[in-house]
């Protein structure tokens, strides 16, 4: 299981040249977002921030998908835990997402059956092993999970699984761009967008958004080649005042995306109104289940309506998830709220920029 | 307010691990040994010079490629001894066994304890067994605790790293942690990844009974290599630079952890070491400890530095600088 393909990109002498470049023609003071965690990521583990230039700040954008989970939503999955012969299945970083009053890690240290799953298939054989209880997953994530997670669907029906349902905290990545577009405040001079939602959504997705705001943009692979390549491609779009849409990640994203994912996903999922944490309602930014697959919609059948609660006080994932202050400008960081005791998902999840800040600087 | 609970972070070895150590366990038992948190105890009785340890092993699942709950058990007793620079002489056993478990699964593990301590040259010499209920332990926790006897002149601690230091490891990081991670239900997939226990005492004394300036010397376990080198620079107050580049990561470790978004400076490791050496000495120590069955794939990977103390940096592939915290969270419960 060689992963040879990853060694070019990491490249030192193809780095050094990139970066010379990049401090060749960076003259103006810049804003850029990277919109994914992962790429938040992988800029602190490379320790890209060091090598570029001063004027050149990077900000971490909203796509961590445990970042911009409601705290509604996180409050729905502690409560499911809560729930006699129901088992959580969720990915690991929601664990210890800090609801109004509990966590998961929480409950399932005070006897919650709440299991880590790395598939949403997993979650499926979870529930055909106990068919006495019920199997709830967490349905946290973008485009890049959201056609596994209907798939999964499909084959509970197939199987005729009727233990198994989701409780859908999806999103969507362009609408939530778009919405960063009109808020006041927001400055952003470029979009390192996102590598493994481009790879199912194609570059069309991020077509309409980019024509009516026209911002430079480029779609980026994961690996510092890449990222420095996005950077340099930005930084070359800002100064000679062109904005341009570019796919800096061809070995990976086409125009049209992975059209089979984009119709498993449509054929169970539907465009609907979402919260995020700290935007607040983005309209037509999640993805419910369609009425036909609404057996599966674990709101529906627990009845779960949590009630919107206000974020905790001076938290201010919700800025820094715009671009608006750094993890540093937060009031509680590395204060009150660390990786041992977050008080916001920024701090939680691996690819939380507030974890990363914390860890890597 | 829900009462505070343990959660499976206090028992990654990382920082939650750490907190709950300085805050409920050093303030009730505090004694000078137990406060230098070495991997184990140096003692002085009588004027002679014994190093004692214990460990418990709860590893999931209990057979493993390359290995089992046993011999890990064995190996990882005798190494935290070998870190105090001793020679491990006598280890005991004490066996927690779920009711339902394979006779014939607990003679295989005894098998390789025996195998695993002979290879040593260590005697188990006492123990204890107890059978619980079904579902009241998982199929055979383990817990050994071993003396070893320290050598004159030999004096290695975490606290004794000093600026000018190269840093040796004794071979490939995370093998360990993948291997059991890859082997679990739910998440199997076929590689030739396997354990890397093994006994480090001879490996040990070949470094410290040499004329090597040897300040420190570690076994990476629980938390990897990154924590480790952090608990080092806190105890010793010095700061610690090292090379992504030469780190030494199996191709399919390392691509495991990619998949997987893992950071194998904090995967387990059962059988390495790393040495903090006197500058002069270190290509010395190096060719001793590469002579070792054991210690074939060692190199060097950094140095202490005169500045930051307490923290350690890492020298990115591309050039860039990044810091390397102790592990926060719990990556994989039970891998030893």
């Amino acid at each position: 299981m060689a992963l040879k393909y990853i060694e070019e990109y990491r490249d030192a002498t193809l780095a050094r040249d990139l970066i010379k470049k990049i401090h060749g023609v960076s003259k103006r003071k810049l804003r850029l977002m990277e919109v994914c965690g992962t790429h938040t990521m992988s800029i602190f583990k490379h320790g890209i921030r060091s090598v570029i230039p001063e004027g050149i700040t990077l900000l971490s954008g909203p796509g961590c998908p445990v970042c911009v989970t409601a705290q509604k939503d996180i409050d729905a999955f502690v409560e499911f835990a809560r729930v006699k012969n129901v088992i959580v299945t969720t990915f690991g970083d929601l664990m210890k997402v800090p609801g109004s009053s509990s966590t998961l890690a929480k409950e399932k240290a005070s006897g919650a059956d709440v299991r880590i799953v790395y598939s949403v298939f997993d979650a499926i054989n979870i529930a055909k092993d106990n068919i006495d209880k019920e199997v709830v997953f967490c349905a946290v994530g973008f485009e890049t999970t959201i056609p596994t997670i209907a798939a999964s669907i499909l084959m509970g029906i197939e199987a005729k699984i009727d233990n198994f349902s989701i409780y859908s905290a999806n999103k969507l990545t362009p609408p939530a761009l778009a919405a960063l577009m009109v808020t006041k405040g927001v400055e952003i001079d470029g979009f390192i967008l996102p590598g493994h939602v481009s790879v199912i959504t194609g570059t069309n997705a991020y077509r309409d958004t980019f024509e009516k705001y026209d911002v430079p943009s480029v779609i980026s692979g994961f690996e510092p080649i890449d990222i420095l390549k996005a950077i340099l491609l930005l930084i070359e779009q800002n100064e000679i005042g062109k904005p341009a849409l570019e796919n800096a990640y061809p070995r990976a994203v086409s125009d049209q995306g992975n059209v089979k994912a984009q119709q498993i996903m449509n054929q169970v999922f539907e465009v609907c109104n979402a919260f995020w944490r700290g935007i607040g309602e983005i309209p037509l930014s999640g993805m419910g289940l369609k009425k036909e697959y609404q057996v599966f919609d674990a709101a529906i059948k627990f009845g779960m309506d949590m009630p919107e609660v206000p974020e905790p006080k001076g938290c201010a994932c919700g800025e820094i998830l715009m671009g608006l202050k750094t993890p540093e400008q937060c009031a509680l960081y590395k204060k009150k709220c660390t990786p041992m005791t977050p008080v916001g998902p920024c701090m939680v999840s691996t690819e939380g920029s507030c974890a990363a800040f914390y860890r890597y600087s | 307010m829900t009462e505070e609970k343990i959660l499976l972070d206090h028992g990654s070895g990382g920082k939650v691990s750490h907190s709950m150590f300085s805050d409920i366990i050093l303030p009730l038992f505090e004694n000078p040994e137990l406060s230098k948190q070495d991997d184990g105890a140096t003692l002085d009785i009588d004027g002679a010079k014994l190093a004692f340890s214990t460990d418990s092993y709860v590893v999931d699942p209990i057979f493993f490629p390359g290995g089992n709950i046993g011999d890990l058990a064995v190996n990882g007793t005798i190494n935290d001894i070998s870190m105090c620079g001793a020679i491990p002489k006598f280890i005991s056993v004490g066996l927690i066994i779920e009711e339902g478990l394979s006779i014939k699964d607990l003679k295989s593990i005894l098998e390789t304890m025996a195998t695993a301590a002979k290879k040593a040259g260590v005697k188990i010499v006492t123990g204890d067994t107890k059978v619980v209920p079904r579902g009241k332990a998982d199929k055979i926790f383990i817990n050994t605790s071993g003396i070893g006897v320290i050598p004159d002149n030999v004096e290695v601690s975490g606290h004794n790293a000093k600026p000018g230091d190269k840093i040796i490891v004794s071979g490939t990081i995370a093998d360990h942690g993948i291997t059991v991670l890859s082997s679990r239900e739910g998440l199997k997939f076929d590689s030739d990844i396997k354990t890397d226990s093994a006994p480090l005492n001879h490996m040990v004394q070949s470094i410290v009974q040499s004329d090597c300036d040897v300040h420190v010397l570690r076994d990476p376990t629980r938390g990897g290599l990154g924590t480790t080198l952090n608990e080092i620079a806190v105890q010793s107050q010095v700061g610690i630079k090292i090379d992504e580049q030469s780190l030494p990561i199996r191709g399919a470790v390392q691509g495991t952890c990619e998949l997987l978004g893992f950071d194998p400076l904090y995967i387990a490791n059962e059988g390495k070491l790393i040495a903090f050496v006197k500058p002069e000495d270190a290509q010395k120590a190096l060719e001793i400890i590469q002579q070792d069955e054991f210690g074939k794939d060692a190199v060097i990977i950094g140095e202490v530095i005169d500045e930051t103390p307490g923290k350690v940096f890492l020298q990115t592939a591309i050039g860039g600088s990044r810091i390397v915290d102790m592990l926060t969270g719990e990556q994989l419960p039970r891998i030893c």
